[in-house]
């Protein structure tokens, strides 16, 4: 009640400002100087929520997304092929062992650069975390499996499983969490760059402070001799070039996100499920071999697997339908030959092992011919992925073009027409005094 | 891996002895006087306590020379398909295990099943292993997935029901692993210890029924079991002599201790559909072990340990 009352005469006194030439022109001054601050304000904030946005989702979360997907499927690969070289008897072949040692290598670096990209507390640096004590003992593992097979004892086998099974049923599902809080991630990172709820604010006060000009200059044209009021017609013009770099910026930003997002973005997506996919297969196929007659699963796992891979609705075909660049998609195109070529293989491996040729079998799995398809599809699908990746990094940087300069250009533009404005109504306003 | 406790076999020898009155030789089977071609009759799914697990199906007839198979029998099919499947598992060392050399499975369960190839086909290769999980051996060899099952797998009753088996080729006994240092003399000497068998098995079961109360550890697979020693998540390892005789030649810090505390026959399973397999299967057997192709075989795989026992003697029904 007290607040009330002290109001009132203030409010009274503004209210009686409407009554008198004066009382209007400084009205009419105020809200001009207050639609202007807070249009700056807001271009501002806008600008540089867009510009922080953006630089996250190219910096921080697609990155973050890479290195999950690095991890996963470098865990996947070290599991295969680590079934593999023991799958051969005698030694592991050295070719199995450095790219085994390759896999692990990727899969640390990535772990380091995730931990600088995941916020301190986060689910996702829980994980990092986690991840990173589990393939330090996954690794040790390995370790005493291949010093045991050095030394020709068969516990070796058991320490590769325990291995193995940390790998598929521990290791594995962290990289699978952590890839799909790096893709929440990017989604999250998509909107925040667009920053949709500023720039609405930021266009609709633009409109009101555009509207607000128009009403003054019209009042003081029909109240004055004078048609124009310069430095009010100066303010209109500078908000209208304003409003153009606004749109300018903004537009370009939000075609380049569009683009970023529709062919670079969704494409990595699909082709690292892919990679995925087919690194699966390969294990099903390394894991089957390994059970000897007892792999049932593995072989149904093999068919689930190959199926949501291939066909006219298969990932492979739905990621090179999703890639809008030719070079891009031959890529993709050379992978589904791989895997069609790698598929057939594993029909004659899948047929040798049945009728009790496991020894056969074994050799035409590890063999130099389906390792080739194999490292067809991975490189296919790997040369697509970078291209892609390149063509986001490019349009992500296209898109932050501009929100810098905005962020300083877009107050200050402001401040000026705050101060064109005074400068156009003071005069009015002193021809009373 | 079920096992049956000495008990089961001296109860079902008691039964028989005063049910059939027949003479029981050492091992407690029944012997009987040898006769002529017997009807395959489908034994009976009686109790455990009522049967007795050692008798197999006896051969008749001479051993036909490998490659001529006599028609409409179970090996002129095999013969016919060019290889017999034996299921068998790839971790228990010198029975059958995965031969990390070669990747080959080999040991003294692979080659039982070896000689009947050989004796089928006159080639021991014609050979095709499929590793089959504990729990799933009798289902496979009583529907024919497999045609012979040799995995350190013990006769009792509650499997006749499914399969037949062949006669006795191997006396196992459960005994405990323990670290060279350690003084215990038996699983007696193990109370409050963790122990470690394969998940399901009775020698699991068996840890948990000793008097001093050892504490019983499951793992998925008898080499998991010896990784968890070598890392000190188990103080010991109990089950079979002969599986732990296979884990103690990979871990010169092992020794096997103890007396033999149950009593474990090996045969080989076979589908009941086939009785002239198990026959065939028998007489094999019969002249493996009368001609020392047994004793060879023992001492390749068990040698280390002593000299080779007397094989097992083949009781039938």
């Amino acid at each position: 009640m007290t607040t009330l009352q002290l109001d009132r005469p203030g409010f009274t006194r503004v209210a009686q400002l409407r009554h008198t030439s004066p009382g209007r022109l400084q009205l009419m001054l105020s809200a001009l100087l207050a639609l202007g601050l807070l249009t700056g304000l807001l271009a501002g904030v806008a600008a540089s929520s867009a510009d922080s946005g953006t630089g996250d989702l190219g910096g921080r979360a697609q990155p973050l997304l890479t290195e999950a997907e690095t991890i996963y499927s470098a865990l996947a690969d070290a599991d295969t092929t680590a079934a593999q070289a023991f799958l051969g008897g005698g030694l592991e072949p050295a070719a199995l062992t450095r790219r085994y040692e390759d896999d692990l290598t990727r899969v640390t670096t990535a772990l380091t650069s995730a931990a600088r990209r995941t916020p301190a507390g986060g689910e996702s640096a829980d994980t990092v975390r986690e991840l990173a004590t589990g393939v330090t003992r996954y690794a040790a593992l390995v370790a005493a499996a291949r010093a045991n097979n050095r030394q020709g004892l068969p516990v070796g086998s058991a320490y590769l499983s325990q291995a193995s099974a940390l790998n598929r049923e521990v290791l594995q599902p962290q990289a699978d969490r952590l890839l799909r809080i790096a893709q929440q991630e990017v989604e999250d990172g998509y909107s925040s760059a667009r920053s949709s709820v500023w720039v609405t604010f930021y266009v609709l006060l633009m409109a009101v402070l555009f509207a607000t000009l128009l009403h003054v200059q019209l009042r003081l044209s029909r109240t004055t001799k004078r048609t124009f009021n310069v430095p009010l017609v100066a303010a209109t013009g500078l908000l209208v070039v304003l409003g153009l770099i606004s749109s300018g910026v903004l537009f370009a930003q939000r075609a380049h996100l569009d683009t970023a997002e529709k062919d670079g973005s969704t494409p990595v997506t699909l082709l690292s499920k892919a990679r995925i996919f087919v690194l699966r297969e390969r294990g099903d196929e390394a894991l089957a071999l390994t059970a000897r007659g007892s792999g049932g699963a593995y072989e149904e796992d093999f068919g689930t697997v190959s199926q949501r891979l291939t066909g006219p609705y298969g990932l492979l075909e739905v990621a090179a339908g999703s890639i809008g660049d030719d070079s891009a998609e031959e890529h993709v195109r050379d992978a589904m030959v791989a895997h069609g070529r790698y598929l057939n293989l594993h029909r004659k491996v899948r047929e040798l092992d049945d009728s009790g040729q496991h020894d056969a079998a074994v050799k035409l799995a590890v063999g130099a011919e389906a390792s080739n398809a194999f490292q067809g599809i991975n490189d296919g699908i790997g040369a697509a992925m970078d291209d892609r990746m390149a063509l986001f990094t490019r349009e992500v940087g296209a898109a932050g073009r501009g929100l810098g300069a905005l962020t300083v250009l877009g107050p200050l533009l402001a401040l000026m027409i705050c101060a064109l404005s005074w400068l156009g109504l003071r005069a009015r306003l002193e021809e009373y005094r | 891996m079920t096992r049956r406790h000495t008990l089961a076999a001296v109860v079902a020898v008691a039964l028989l002895g005063v049910t059939a009155g027949c003479t029981a030789d050492r091992d407690g089977a029944r012997v009987e006087p040898p006769t002529a071609a017997q009807p395959s009759a489908p034994p009976q799914a009686a109790p455990e306590e009522s049967c007795n697990a050692r008798a197999s199906l006896r051969p008749t007839g001479a051993l036909p020379a490998p490659r001529k198979m006599p028609a409409g029998t179970h090996m002129a099919e095999i013969f016919k398909r060019g290889r017999l499947i034996l299921g068998t598992s790839q971790d228990t060392l010198l029975f059958s295990s995965r031969n990390p050399f070669t990747g080959r499975i080999e040991g003294f369960d692979v080659d039982m099943g070896r000689q009947i190839a050989e004796a089928i086909f006159g080639d021991p290769d014609k050979i095709q292993i499929k590793v089959i999980g504990y729990d799933q051996r009798v289902q496979l060899a009583a529907n024919g997935t497999v045609d012979l099952v040799a995995d350190t797998m013990t006769v009792n009753c509650e499997r006749l029901a499914e399969v037949d088996f062949s006669a006795v080729y191997y006396e196992a006994g459960q005994q405990v692993l323990v670290n060279k240092g350690s003084t215990a003399k038996g699983i007696e000497d193990l109370g409050g210890k963790r122990v470690c068998a394969v998940t399901g098995s009775t020698s699991l079961e068996n840890i948990a029924k000793v008097g001093s109360r050892p504490q019983p550890v499951g793992r998925a697979g008898w080499a998991d079991c010896l990784v968890a020693f070598q890392q000190n998540e188990v103080d010991a390892i109990s089950t079979d002599d002969t599986i732990l005789a296979g884990l103690a030649a990979q871990d010169p810090y092992a020794k096997v201790v103890g007396p033999k505390f149950t009593s474990e026959p090996y045969a080989m399973a076979i589908s009941k559909q086939y009785p002239e397999f198990t026959r065939f299967v028998n007489q094999v057997l019969a002249r493996n072990k009368a001609d020392g192709r047994w004793k060879r075989t023992y001492d390749t795989w068990l040698g280390d340990f002593g000299t080779a026992p007397a094989p097992p003697r083949a009781a039938y029904r």
